[in-house]
Order: C-alpha cells, then structure tokens, then sequence
C-alpha cells in the first residue's frame, strides 16, 4: 500500500454501531445500555461529566476491554479483531520518552507494517500539518504536553487507521495547541477517516458532526449542534454587566423557580437575601450561567428575556454594558441540562478555623527570577507579585516556563538568579514552617494510587498537622464537596481522572494554606465541576489566601484578579483581565459560516495564522481595518465558493487574546 | 497515654500509617520478601559445596604387577578418585584428559613393581586437567599425600615424630552448608533489604507524589524515617524466616544468645535500607535504580567472605572488602551461629555497621531534599 493508494473504507456501512452495551465493574454499572452508531467520516463527540462512562465506552470500543453484555461492532467486526483499522490516543502519552519525534512514528508505522516508502511521505505531511516537522530528532521525553499529544495522534494517524478513537487527548493542552489538533482532525475526518473523541472543552466538541451527550452510563441526548440547540428550547442573551458577580446575583434573584437546584457562580458567593426571593421571579429566565467576562442568561423567548434582564439590572449600582441576543453553545445546553438532573456538584462552605491573613500584604515577590537547564533558558528574569487575598494567573502555552516558575517558588527547584519573597522569607523557602503555611496542587495527580480516598485525605490531614479534633470535618467536608459520601472507600486509583483533581484540590487546601499554588488544577474537570471550583477559590481569596494559578481555560482566567502572560519563558503582558483584552490590536469579528473549517483553511493561507481561529462553530478574524478588509474578506471566501458568512464585531475574550499574544511572540 | 495520643497525631504518625497501608495493599513487595530469601537460602545452602571427591581417574598401567594394582586401589580407597577407565597407552591417557572424559590421568611405568622391590625411587606420572583451579590443585595434593603414604607403609618407616592430630572446633562435621549458610543469611538481608526500600522510595519519584509529598511541612527524615520503621519491621520477619530455616532445615547451631544475633541483624537491615534509599534517591527512575543496585550488590557479596573465603583474595581485595558492611555482618553471624561469641568480641564489628548505618541514612536525608532539581 502507497500513500497515493485509494482507502479501503466502506463508504455506505457504519463505521461503528453499537447496541445496547453495558459495562459492569463489580456492583458499579459503569454503562447502562448504551445505543449508537457512527458513518464513515463521521466526528462524533462524546461528552458528560467525570465518571459518566466515556473512557469505559472507548476501551470497549477500542477492544482492549470486553463488555458485559450488548452489542459492538467495528467496521463491521468484534473491536478485538478491527484493532489493525484503529488509532487509540487517550490522555496518558503512548509515546516511548527516549525515542525521538522521529522514531517515534516509525516504531508505530513499524507495528502496523508500514513500507518504508509510504512511511517516509506519510511522516514527512503529518508532521508539517502539525508543525513539528522542524523538531524530527527531539526526543519525545523533551516534548511539552501539546506537542506530545500532536505526535502521538501522528503516530495513531500514520498507520492511515480507518477509525480514531481519542479519549480527552488534548487535556491540559493550550489553546493554540488544541486548535492545530483539531484542524488535523478535521482534515483526516475530511479524507474519510471515522473519528471519536471525548474533550472536557467543550468548544472542541462544538466542532465535531454529531455529539452525545452522556452521564450516569446512559446516553441522553444524540444530535448536531444545532438539534442539540433546538432541544433546549431556549434563546441565550449575553450580557455584560459592571460588577460582574452582582449583575449575576441580581439576576439570580429573578430566574424562574425550580430551574437552578443549588445555584453557583459568581454571584452566589455574595449573601443572598432570602426575603427578597418571595415575589421578584420573572419565568423568562430560565438559568443564569457566568462565561468568562460575560453572563449567558437563558431566556424563554427573546423579547420578553431581554425585558426581564433589563428589570433585574435596573440597579444604580450595576451598568449594563451590552446585552445581545445568540444561539446557545454546547456548554449552555450541557450545564442546563446536567443541572436539571441535580447534578450540581454541592457547595458546602468550608469548615475554616483560621484566621486568614490581611488582604492586600505581599505574599510572593519575584524579581528578574531565572533558571536554566544545560544551555536552555527555561525561564527568563520573570518579575511577579502576588499579594494576600489576590488570585494570580500564570498563563501560557505548554512548555512556556509555568510550571518550573511555580516549582522555583515552591522550593522544589533551585532558581539558577534573581530574588524570591514567599510568605515573608527571602531565603530558605523550603523551611518546614514555611511550607506548613503553603498549599500546593501540582499539575500530576497528586494522591496515592494505592489508597483510599479516605486515607489519603487522613494522611494529607497528619501531615499537614490539621488539628485532630478537626479532621474529621475538613475530610466530610472534600468528601461532600467532590460528591463522593459512601464512596470514600474507593481505591483513589479507580476514580475517573477529572474527580482526582478535586480530590487533589480539597487534599491540598484542608490545612488552611495562606499561600496556595494550583498547576492547573482544572484540567480534565467536567463543566459543571470547574465552576464548582472556581467558586471555592475565589472563597479561599476572599477568606486571605494569595493564589498562584495556571490553567488552559481562558474562560476561567477571568476569574484573576491579575495575569501574565508567559512565552518561552519570559513574560510578555501582564496585568487584569481587562487591560489585557483591551491593550489587544485591531478589531474581533466573528465570522458564522456552515463552511467553518474550509473558511478557516483558507483565511489561515492568506493572512498571518494568529489573526484566524476557530471558537466552538464560528471563527474569530482580528484585523486591524475591518471596513475595507472585510470586503477582501469576503471575496477570497466567495472565489472559493464558500457561503457568505455573517460578521458581527465582538470583544476580545482572554482566549483571543491568548492566541494573538502567543502565536505574535512566538513569530518575532 | 497521652504520649500515645501525642504520638498517634503527629506527622510523623501520619507518614508512618501511610507506609505501612501501602505496604499491606502491595502484593509485590509481600512476595518479594518471603520467596527470594527462602530460594535463595536453599539453593546456597544444599547446592553450594567447596568439597572435591568423584574425580574421574584414567589409569595406564604399564606395571600390570599387584604392587602397581594395589597402589591404583589405594588411591581410590576413599571417593576421591573414581576409576573411569583403563587405557593401553600415555598417547591415547592423554587424548582422554584433553577431551574431558576424565580429569586425572595415572601413568604407572613398566619398572613400577621392579623397582619399588629394589627400594628405588619410583617415578609415576600423573596428568591434571588444570581448567578448574581448585579441583585441580586438591587432586594433586591428594594424589601427593596418598603417594607419600604409600611409600612411607612399604617402608615400614616408624611414624613421623611429629603427628598432627587436627581436630575441627566449631564445625566438627565440617559441614560446609554451616559454613555458608550464615553468610546466605547476610546476602539475604542485603538484597532484600536494599531493593524493597529502593522500590518505596523510588515509586513516589515515578508517580510523582514526591513532589506533592516534599511541598508538605513534613522534613526529609521524617519522611525516611516513616519509610525505615514498617520496612524494618518486616525485614526482621525475613531474619527469623532466615534462622528459622538454618535452625530446622540445615541444623545450625545458634550458640550464641539468639536475642544478640536478632538485635545485631537489626542493625545490619538499617545499612541495608540506607543502601537502598541512597540508590533511590540518586536515581531517577525505577529502572536506574535496579541497575545501579546489581553493580553494588554484586561486589558487596564477592568482598563480604560470604561464599569464597577472604582469606584467599589478593591483598588489595582484602583490605577493600573491609570497607564492606555485609563481611562485618557475615563475621557477627557466622560467630553467633557457630561459635557463640560474645558481644565483648564483636563490638568493633558491631559499630562499624553502626557507622555505615549513620553514613548512609545520613547521606540520604542530606540530599533528600534537592533530588528533584
């Protein structure tokens, strides 16, 4: 077989169907009867919440595990015997660390008995489409995590499997990164390669043919984008508002009875007044939701939403910036509906017995702080100030210098320059009583695999000398806040990846830390479970606590109170969130087209990649005059007889600004 | 009481809990520490035998007289020698010797009967195979020794007027399985020991919960200390599986006070775990770690005198093998199993442990903590 030969793929039969399959560990029903199937060329996404079924339903799918019962089939055959047709990527790295990008590829061509001819052209395209070409000889274990990921799909992709199966492969992946992943997808998918995949980005997913949305092991809803929209039978109103929190609490007090179980975001950190609830309730909406920098309010019908969100804002102390009308997203339609079902993970304000510290004194200092590796600057003079009661992002691609500033900070790695502050310390930082007072979360799974839950949490309690009479509060109190009661017996290796993390989170904070660092703390946690976790940090802030945080979700990071920016470890723009968005050059349009893919394709050719990205089903386009250059715009889309879109001027979000600072730097 | 409760709350309680419910969930290492020590004890002990008898003995007997009959039953009288065949000449006697059919070959000269009755001196020509040293060199002073008593009996010489009459303290059976067993004992102890504790240490490293476990107030020798205390409980269950298997299988003696030789066993296990957490520590991942522990271990069991005596090594290596924990361990063992010695002699033995006990610990703790950077 040549890399020129026509595929083997049978247009006309499904590619996977799958009947009534269940899964069974011991008493846990891990899959309830699960029914889908999936063509020829097909994306079909699969999403839900931790532990709802997904990696049990690819492991099966995958054939490395047998079902309990029901039917699978794989091109037509049991999975165990399609396994040659299959590509497998999940979120561990299948790659060997001391091969290089290179060899690689060729021991995964080599399994799959790949001719040398058609492995060399084949590599040579993967790799350029990925733009790893150019690091062929690094060794895999020299990789940041972005780039990993796109070699290992590279390797699952040179063996022109006919089926992919991606369990969360881009997991703690940047923004960038992630985009280039799924254009490659796209195209792979585009040649007729079937592909299923799992992300907890669920923008991602917005990009894939058809989406299932699952939890509990049941399938609850199949459809495109748009079906799953309809369905909801709501219309989403962006709004921005000043303050943030009590715009959403203001329209909190007005959504209509019954739809928000618990309740959650911004605005339910403030104290509710709960006389006020009696007689204020508007039934036009339906379920307030904060996303970022703005509010999506899902409302019944338009006009009547709009009135409803004007009545709740009507306070002086709140301005109302913009309210606009749009479709829901895919996260609009997951939160709500997981969110009818309860499965709002509970909030529980934390059992603190500590008297914080004051607000406002510095908790970490840095000035012209480096480290080197041999010859390789890992991280450049960077300059940061983290003050008590402060939530401070560190934002950057994979490999930018995050984490080893973090493990400078933290006393784990020797800094090779500069000064550290850290909790009123300059030197000694690993001190005994100095980490005593420091929280830390790394960006690994942080718990013992071969404990329970419950012991870890008791060991993490001893060893960060909680107060015997106390433990057993602060343990019920992660046990309930990850919704783990009755299960803390559990071997914590047996947890879905996304629940470890809040584990790690709750292990981590249970001693009352006054200084506390979260690598990327979020990472693989489903939509609802972020939000949840992002409430109890900003309580920790506001109870005293200096945050040190790294994360991939730009959404998130508006939660800041300030940020920087880091490429190739140096600092390029630091400040708030707004000044950020808004010391960002040119204007954003968002461009909608049925063609997202072949539009972005070809805008990518003809302007500088970093001003073209996808978001979810639409594309973002910076340019600096839109007046004339939308007109050009236009026609390049028209000669390549792609419908005309529709455009709109919007803000930049922190992930605009994201992939506009990042890919500009990395260019100069 | 309240030092208990004292106790049962600290950090230290803490880690020490932690261990010991990963050393009961840990299949491995429960495995790793009964069976290699009981085969290895075994094997050591039944197969591993210095002593040299059925060689295999080629005879050209150019004599054909009784007297040169009687000389070749003389020397098989005991199973040293066994006669494997007769051959007609040197030529086709030596072909034999070269292609291993036998590994001592006896030439008897056709004057043999003739001149042992003129009382002349009677030349035989023995050929040795030389390839296995020691064999080689105990069937050439065995043949020398029977010669010599050959001679003296048809001279009816009166005895030498100095006799030796040996007699075997300690060993009287001389046994070698007694000689080797307490030495298996100590090499044991040391590859047990030094690879379950590497593997504790080393696995946090790959996990990666190291890292979480050092941003803890807990300091680097509670941290150890927490790994040392339940490793060295069950690796003083390995020492009475150990003498429990001397005592019923092999019948050694125990002389000494038995309760000394487990106190002093302690103290050898905590070099041992040092061995193996300064392994650990110094290596990044789980398979430098078994590696740079075959190239320690090794040496440390040659230099040690528990399987081929030190006695019999160059000087340089016996001077370096003082510099081997295990040969103090091997000596303390072999006195109290055997000889039962008292602690007064043993003492300097005992503190050099001591010392490699406090270094390696101490090693550990120092660079425990920079071992990520």
């Amino acid at each position: 077989m040549t890399a020129t030969a026509p595929r083997v793929t049978p247009q006309t039969a499904t590619a996977i169907a799958v009947h009534q399959l269940r899964k069974q560990y011991g008493p846990l029903a891990a899959l309830k009867g699960i029914d889908f199937t999936v063509q020829p060329g097909e994306i079909f996404g699969l999403i839900g919440p931790d532990g709802a079924g997904k990696t049990t339903t690819f492991q099966i799918l995958a054939g490395v595990m047998e079902a309990t019962a029901g039917e699978v089939t794989v091109l037509g055959k049991a999975p165990r015997h399609a396994r040659l047709d299959l590509g497998y990527v999940t979120q561990k790295f299948s790659l060997y660390p001391d091969l290089s990008i290179e060899e690689n590829m060729r021991y995964a061509a080599g399994l799959r008995r790949v001719s040398a001819t058609a492995f060399g052209e084949r590599a040579r395209t993967l790799l350029q489409r990925v733009s790893l070409d150019q690091f062929r000889d690094r060794l895999a274990g020299q990789l940041s995590g972005g780039m990993k990921q796109k070699l290992a799909l590279c390797c699952a992709l040179v063996a022109q499997p006919q089926i992919l199966l991606l369990d969360e492969p881009t997991t703690g992946v940047d923004p960038v990164s992630r985009r280039e992943f799924w254009d490659l997808l796209a195209a792979v998918a585009a040649d007729g390669v079937t592909v299923v995949a799992a992300t907890p980005y669920l923008d991602e997913a917005e990009r894939c043919h058809r989406i299932a949305l699952i939890y509990a092991g049941e399938i609850q809803q199949i459809g495109t984008l748009g079906e799953l929209r309809d369905s909801l039978g709501l219309r989403r109103m962006e709004v921005r508002a000043t303050p943030l929190a009590q715009a959403e609490a203001a329209l909190r007090r007005f959504h209509a009875e019954g739809s928000l179980p618990g309740g959650e975001g911004t605005g339910a950190d403030l104290p509710a007044p709960q006389a006020e609830r009696g007689g204020m309730r508007d039934p036009a909406i339906v379920d307030v939701q904060t996303f970022g920098d703005r509010l999506d309010v899902m409302v019944t019908e338009a006009a009547a939403g709009e009135r409803a969100i004007r009545a709740a804002l009507a306070d002086p102390a709140l301005t109302l910036t913009d309210v606009r009308l749009d479709e829901p997203t895919l996260e609009n339609v997951f939160v709500n509906r997981l969110r009818q079902r309860g499965l709002d993970p509970a909030y529980v304000d934390f059992p603190a017995y500590r008297s914080g510290k004051e607000k406002g004194g510095t908790a970490i200092h840095t000035r012209q702080l480096q480290k080197t590796f041999g010859d390789f600057q890992a991280v450049k003079g960077v300059d940061i100030t983290v003050r008590y009661g402060e939530i401070y992002g560190l934002l950057g691609a994979n490999g930018a210098g995050k984490t080893t500033t973090i493990k400078m900070l933290c006393g784990l790695l020797p800094a090779s320059g500069g000064d550290i502050q850290l909790a009123g310390a300059t030197d000694n930082l690993n001190r005994s009583e100095v980490r005593s007072r420091i929280g830390y979360m790394s960006q690994k799974f942080t718990l013992y695999d071969d404990l329970t839950i419950r012991q870890n949490l008791e060991f993490y309690c001893g060893v960060y000398g909680v107060p015997p009479q106390l433990r057993r509060e602060k343990i019920d109190w992660v046990l309930e806040t990850c919704g783990l009661v009755g299960r803390e017996n559990l071997i914590t290796g047996s947890l879905p990846g996304g629940w470890k993390q809040r584990v790690s989170f709750g292990a981590s904070v249970m001693h009352e830390p006054d200084i506390l660092f979260l690598d990327e703390p979020t990472s693989g946690v489903d939509p609802l479970a972020r939000r949840q976790f992002w409430r109890l940090i900003r309580d920790f802030a506001r109870r005293g606590t200096a945050i040190l945080v790294t994360t991939h979700y730009l959404e998130e990071a508006e939660n800041c109170n300030a940020m920087a920016f880091m490429v190739a470890g140096a600092i390029v723009a630091q400040g708030s969130p707004s000044d950020i968005k808004t010391s960002q050059p040119g204007q954003l349009i968002e461009l909608r087209s049925r063609q997202i893919q072949a539009a972005s394709d070809l805008l990518k050719a003809r302007l500088e990649p970093w001003r073209v990205s996808i978001f979810g089903d639409r594309l973002h386009l910076v340019l600096d005059h839109p007046d004339e250059e939308l007109a050009t715009v236009r026609h390049w889309l028209d000669s390549a007889q792609i419908d005309q879109p529709s455009t709109r001027p919007i803000p930049f979000s922190l992930e605009d600004a994201f992939i506009g600072i990042v890919q500009r730097a990395e260019a100069s | 009481m309240s030092l208990l409760r004292a106790l049962t709350q600290s950090r230290l309680w803490a880690l020490i809990l932690k261990e010991i419910r990963q050393i009961l969930r840990n299949r491995q290492i429960i495995f790793l520490l009964l069976f290699p020590p009981t085969i290895q004890l075994l094997v050591f002990g039944l197969a591993l035998n210095p002593a040299v008898n059925h060689l295999s003995l080629g005879v050209t007997d150019y004599s054909r007289s009784p007297d040169s009959r009687e000389f070749v039953a003389s020397l098989v009288a005991n199973d040293v020698f066994e006669i494997a065949s007769f051959q007609p000449s040197v030529a086709e006697l030596g072909q034999e010797v070269r292609t291993g059919q036998i590994s001592t070959g006896l030439v008897i000269p056709p004057d043999f009967a003739e001149n042992l009755a003129m009382g002349k001196p009677v030349d035989v020509q023995v050929l040795i195979d030389g390839v296995d040293a020691n064999t080689a060199g105990i069937a050439s002073g065995y043949i020398q020794q029977t010669i010599n008593r050959y001679g003296q009996s048809l001279r009816d010489l009166p005895a030498l007027p100095v006799d030796i009459a040996v007699r075997f303290l300690y060993n009287p059976g001389l046994l070698s399985s007694w000689f080797f067993v307490p030495g298996v004992i100590g090499v044991v102890l040391t590859l047990t020991g030094s690879l379950v504790s590497s593997t504790t240490v080393i696995r946090e490293k790959d996990v990666g919960t190291l890292e979480q476990l050092l941003m803890t107030p807990a300091m680097g020798w509670e941290i150890l200390a927490a790994k040392i205390a339940p490793l060295f409980v069950v690796l003083m269950g390995d020492v009475l599986l150990a003498s429990a298997l001397g005592r019923f299988v092999f019948g050694l003696p125990f002389r000494g006070n038995y309760f000394l030789f487990l106190a002093l066993s302690g103290v050898y296990i905590f070099v041992c775990i040092g061995i193996g957490i300064l392994l650990a520590t110094i290596s990044r991942t789980q398979q430098q770690v078994v590696l740079t522990s075959f190239f320690f271990n090794v040496p440390l069991i040659q230099l040690s005198g528990a399987i081929a005596p030190i006695e019999s090594m160059p000087p340089f290596f016996r001077v370096l093998s003082f510099f081997d924990p295990l040969r103090h361990y091997v000596t303390i063992a072999r006195s109290l199993i055997l000889k039962g010695t008292s602690f007064a002699v043993l003492w300097p033995e005992v503190l050099t442990l001591l010392v490699f006990a406090a270094l390696f610990l101490g090693v550990s703790i120092r660079l425990f903590r920079a071992q990520l950077a």
